[in-house]
């Protein structure tokens, strides 16, 4: 099954994506990660302010069957989360790279260390 | 390491014989139909099909010997026999009441006795719609928006409330605070349930059977993660100061736990309306009788922290028709999915006897609760001014409200009391070396003059 | 054959769904003033479902009626032993001399401690262990009360802190995972071996000065008997750390095995599952403990002991405390206690002889590839290409209650299938004819022939909708 790897975004090895915005950060979960999970319930994502460290959990998103943590690719602070997600978890499903986003960050940090799409595409 | 038991006789190989001597009356296949599988899966004996090294193998016997069904009963209804037939008065956390016919009837229906956790839940939509209809109740008693399908008992609820209460606060917290009446094996689970945490339990002080609010006040600190308090208490007095333990517990960002039942929430303050987080406690007490301790934990809490609930919710949902249909929700909180992350451990919990308080509620109606409720306050209220009247006894000992029970105060060793009630056939609790405790349901109300005569004659 | 199955469906029109709700029947207001308590202390009314008892008896009848047990039909859950209940069991525990209040006197009592004493004996003998305690009031809750015994146990000799990791395989239930985290442990998974069974080299490489217990099922998951063993004893006891049993399998073994006698030191019974008392739609059941007699002075309190001709109730020298408010699930264990009685030391083992037979002639009959063993009372088969779940929700439509899906993750699509001996071999047959249905047909949008069609979970996680508050009026 062909998932979609947008180019432009960098990929963590645990399935999030990060993708600089101006002076941010904005960071999901991939095509491939919302499939496996399936239909997606919940969303459990950080406060606003907090600092969060790279590769550490700084969330949980759930489905039906299974719990995933949410890792983020870059050391940083919670500038917003996606208010959506509460009452539309399905966004996540419907369109990862889009609507479906998760947080946005601040961060000092490069994006050297990530894989690029290739690389992405080739792990998955 | 070995500990192989060496029973007298040699082994026996059982398989063959069906159910003619030694076998199980309930394995259901003959031994024509046993041959048959032997060659259908092409071994001889059914030895052959068990992969057990030599070392680990029994070859003892168990000294248990089969017997038919009529010499077991007969045996159990000797054995059991041995127990004093008394009228008890006793509750202290377990209570009788009368349970109508109905609830055996239906309860005891095969399809719901002998089915399982509602894994499928389109063959399952009785029971989950039972449940449904059970946390229902629970929803309308406490006035909490979320009431999970059981757990085992009041005190492992109590100690899963605790564990809710670490998880959900945002400030971090260490202590959980207990009112000192709190009944000592309560505490026990309790103490276990926090044991793999950092939080400890802590005693706050009580006046007059109730919460001094001015001593929680000064034990509360931020360190707190949740105050527990009862209402009736485990010494049948009827909480005052609910109102001012939910400010307190707002106060200090504490979770507000409340212990009570069914038949209590019926008619005194609803949880909800003094600022109770969470309701524990035993619901069995409409559905079973005290029953040596079989229990039914009660857990009811604020919408708030639905995530964080212990035990199975059942939901509500539709089906491929459209229809609404029910099913086990929010599984990922569960040991199945999350494993060492869960809420909790439970798996199988108490969800039949839940099938059974649902049905006494329901068949008890919001009238016969309501009135339930007002007779166990009644009652209590006027054996306490009869035992009052005794000579050398002095009750209640606690000024104000009661509930089912009351304790008393007798001039006289209360042990040596209790054992003369005994003689004559009463059960009553012994609290202290002055003091009794008793309480009266419906279920014995019918003795309690017997028991006011008796006490007297024992104190004369 | 299978083909005539239609589960009963009530369906009233009017409401929204089947079986309408309580409150959808009737619906009563009770007020509260006529109480003496004063207003304060009272709450405002009782709004409450109000059905006269005619009407209470035809919902729960329908009810039960759009429901599925193992009075039904097969019920092959793996790791359930969803075996047949005895029904003068139910006489038993309705026997109103067993309805005595927790807190009488123990020289009042002397019945049911006599009951306690034999059953807790029973088990002793059963599990090849010294001292049961018959507290905990289900499986899980016996292992937290098990690994609590381990935990005072290192505690009492110095090194509780020091041994802070419990070892689970990855294979185990998810209760053994929560349990170990409850009190307190971190919980190392072990991979198991190519074979399915336990990996010795990981097993030392994971076992060390840190460890508290390890916890094993056996026969395992997969239905597979850890023919290393006592190499598994020898290699957590050589770490000073103690070997846990879950018992849920324990039905293979009975009379022919004992976890006492492989090495084990503590155990649990799930007396719901080998001891054949009622699931009751979840519970209750009851999971006493079994120890070896260096464990036995931590086990919870109390135990019932025999003094000079009487039972009495004594706490153990180092007791862990209590794990339930009371003596746990009373009426749950004096049915095991008769279940036990009646089957007698023959009747067990022609049990486990069954449940194996039984396991293994199904697994003939069927066609789905069978990846491990070999396997005992339960083997777990592979769906193949079908997803698991959906090869589940085809077999309820042939009057069949599926196995269990998609564990253990070590096969691919798992369905772990236990039918116990209670199944004739004309069953087992109508269970193969339905595992051969719904592996030929195609996607479906079954179950068709059940009361409710394929429900919506995600509807229902996303939009919880837990009682009828919070149902559209």
């Amino acid at each position: 099954m062909a998932f979609d790897v947008p180019d432009g975004l960098r990929y963590a090895e645990s399935h999030e994506w990060i993708e600089r915005r101006d002076d941010r950060f904005r960071v999901g979960i991939t095509d491939f990660a919302q499939d496996e999970l399936g239909d997606i319930v919940f969303v459990d994502l950080p406060a606003e302010g907090e600092t969060v460290t790279a590769e550490a959990a700084f969330g949980v998103v759930e489905s039906i069957k299974a719990v995933s943590d949410l890792y983020t690719p870059v050391t940083g602070t919670v500038v917003t989360t996606n208010d959506r997600l509460s009452s539309e978890p399905e966004l996540v499903n419907e369109e990862p790279f889009g609507d479906g986003w998760l947080v946005e960050l601040t961060s000092d940090d490069d994006l050297e260390h990530l894989l690029g799409p290739e690389g992405y595409r080739a792990q998955i | 390491m070995s500990r192989q038991r060496d029973a007298p006789g040699p082994a026996e190989s059982a398989v063959g014989d069906g159910t003619a001597d030694g076998g199980s009356p309930y394995a259901a296949s003959s031994p024509s139909e046993v041959a048959a599988m032997l060659e259908a899966v092409g071994v001889d004996s059914v030895e052959e099909l068990f992969d057990i090294p030599e070392g680990v193998r029994f070859d003892g016997q168990f000294d248990v010997e089969g017997a038919s069904e009529q010499a077991v009963i007969r045996r159990l209804e000797r054995t059991l026999g041995a127990n004093d037939d008394l009228t008890e008065f006793l509750g202290r956390g377990r209570y009788a009441h009368y349970v109508p016919s109905v609830v055996d009837t239906l309860s005891l229906r095969s399809e719901f006795i002998t089915s399982y956790t509602q894994y499928q839940p389109e063959v399952a939509q009785g029971f989950l719609q039972a449940l449904f209809e059970y946390q229902s109740m629970l929803v309308e008693l406490t006035g909490l928006g979320v009431a999970n399908c059981s757990m085992y008992d009041a005190a492992t609820a109590l100690g899963e409330a605790a564990l809710l209460a670490a998880r959900v606060r945002s400030v971090d917290g260490s202590r959980v605070l207990v009112p000192d009446y709190v009944r000592e094996e309560r505490r026990d689970v309790l103490e276990n349930y926090v044991s793999g945490t950092d939080l400890s339990v802590v005693s706050f002080p009580t006046a007059n059977g109730q919460v001094d609010p001015v001593a929680l006040d000064s034990t509360l600190s931020e360190d707190a993660v949740a105050v527990y308090a009862e209402n009736p208490t485990v010494e049948g007095v009827v909480e005052e100061h609910l109102h001012r333990v939910g400010e307190l517990a707002e106060e200090y960002g504490a979770l507000f736990c409340l212990g009570s039942d069914p038949v209590a929430l019926s008619l005194l303050q609803s949880p909800a309306a003094v600022g109770a987080d969470v309701v524990v406690g035993d619901a069995s007490v409409l559905g079973v009788g005290p029953a040596y301790g079989t229990s039914l934990g009660m857990f009811a809490c604020d919408e708030a922290y639905l995530r964080q609930v212990p035990g199975r919710l059942v939901g509500c949902s539709e089906d491929s028709d459209g229809a609404r249909a029910y099913t086990l929700t929010l599984q990922t909180r569960e040991q199945h999915i999350r494993k060492e992350r869960a809420t909790s451990n439970i798996c199988t919990n108490q969800a039949w006897v839940a099938l059974r308080t649902a049905i006494h509620a329901a068949s008890l109606g919001p009238s016969g609760l309501v009135g339930l409720a007002e007779r166990c306050h009644r009652l209590p209220e006027r054996v306490a001014s009869e035992f009052d009247e005794i000579p050398g006894v002095s009750a209640p000992v606690h000024d104000g409200f009661h509930f089912r029970e009351f304790a008393a105060r007798v001039e006289r060793d209360a042990s040596a009391l209790a054992a003369d009630l005994r003689a004559d056939g009463f059960a009553v609790h012994v609290r202290d070396e002055d003091e009794i405790q008793v309480c009266v349901t419906d279920a014995n109300e019918h003795r309690t003059d017997d028991l006011v005569r008796s006490v007297a004659e024992a104190m004369a | 054959m299978t083909d005539r199955y239609e589960q009963a469906v009530w369906d009233d029109g009017e409401s929204d769904g089947y079986e309408p709700l309580l409150t959808e029947k009737s619906l009563a207001r009770a007020e509260t003033d006529n109480s003496d308590l004063p207003d304060r202390l009272t709450r405002d009314a009782l709004e409450f479902p109000a059905p006269s008892e005619p009407e209470l008896v035809r919902h729960y009848t329908r009810l039960s009626q759009m429901n599925y047990g193992v009075d039904s039909g097969p019920f092959p859950l793996g790791s359930c032993t969803m075996k047949y209940n005895p029904k003068f069991t139910e006489d038993v525990a309705a026997m109103s001399e067993a309805a005595v209040h927790p807190d009488r006197s123990p020289a009042t009592v002397q019945g049911t401690l006599t009951v306690y004493h034999e059953l807790g004996e029973y088990l002793a003998q059963i599990g090849g262990m010294d001292a049961v305690s018959l507290q905990p009031p289900a499986g899980a809750a016996g292992e937290f009360a098990g690994i609590l015994v381990a935990r005072a146990y290192h505690e009492h000799n110095g090194d509780g802190d020091s041994r802070d990791e419990v070892i689970v395989p990855a294979s185990a239930h998810g209760t053994n995972f929560a349990s170990a985290a409850m009190a307190g442990y971190e919980v190392v998974e072990l991979p198991a071996a190519d074979d399915g069974r336990v990996d010795l080299d990981a097993l030392r490489a994971a076992t060390g000065d840190s460890t508290a217990a390890l916890m094993l099922t056996n026969p395992n998951t997969l239905g597979l008997f850890e023919r290393d063993i006592e190499a598994v004893a020898d290699i957590v006891h050589d770490a000073g750390g103690l070997l846990y049993y879950d018992g849920a399998n324990l039905n293979a073994l009975l009379g022919r095995a004992r976890p006492g006698d492989m090495g084990f030191d503590v155990m649990h019974f799930n007396v719901h599952k080998t001891f054949a008392t009622p699931h009751g739609g979840g519970g209750p059941g009851a999971g006493p403990i079994g120890v070896s007699e260096t464990l036995a002075p931590f086990l919870p309190t109390p135990q019932v002991r025999a003094v000079d001709g009487e039972y009495e109730l004594r706490e153990p020298e180092h007791s862990i405390g209590k794990v339930h408010g009371a003596m746990g699930n009373w009426l749950v264990l004096l049915k095991a206690h008769a279940y036990i009685s009646r089957l007698g030391d023959a009747g067990l083992r022609d049990t486990s002889a069954k449940a194996v037979l039984n396991a293994n002639y199904l697994a003939e009959q069927i066609d789905l590839e069978i990846p491990f063993g070999p396997f005992h009372h339960e083997f777990v088969a592979s769906a193949g290409e079908t997803d698991a779940a959906e090869f589940a929700k085809r077999m309820l439509d042939y009057g069949v209650h599926p196995p269990t899906t998609k564990w253990p993750e070590i096969v691919d699509e798992a369905l772990m299938t236990e039918p116990t001996e209670a199944e004739s071999r004309a069953s087992l047959d109508s269970l193969a004819a339905a595992f051969a249905a719904a592996s030929e047909a195609g996607d479906s949008t079954a179950p068709e022939r059940t009361a409710a069609g394929r429900i919506d979970q995600t509807s229902a996680a996303r939009n919880p909708r837990l009682s009828w508050h919070d149902l559209d009026p």
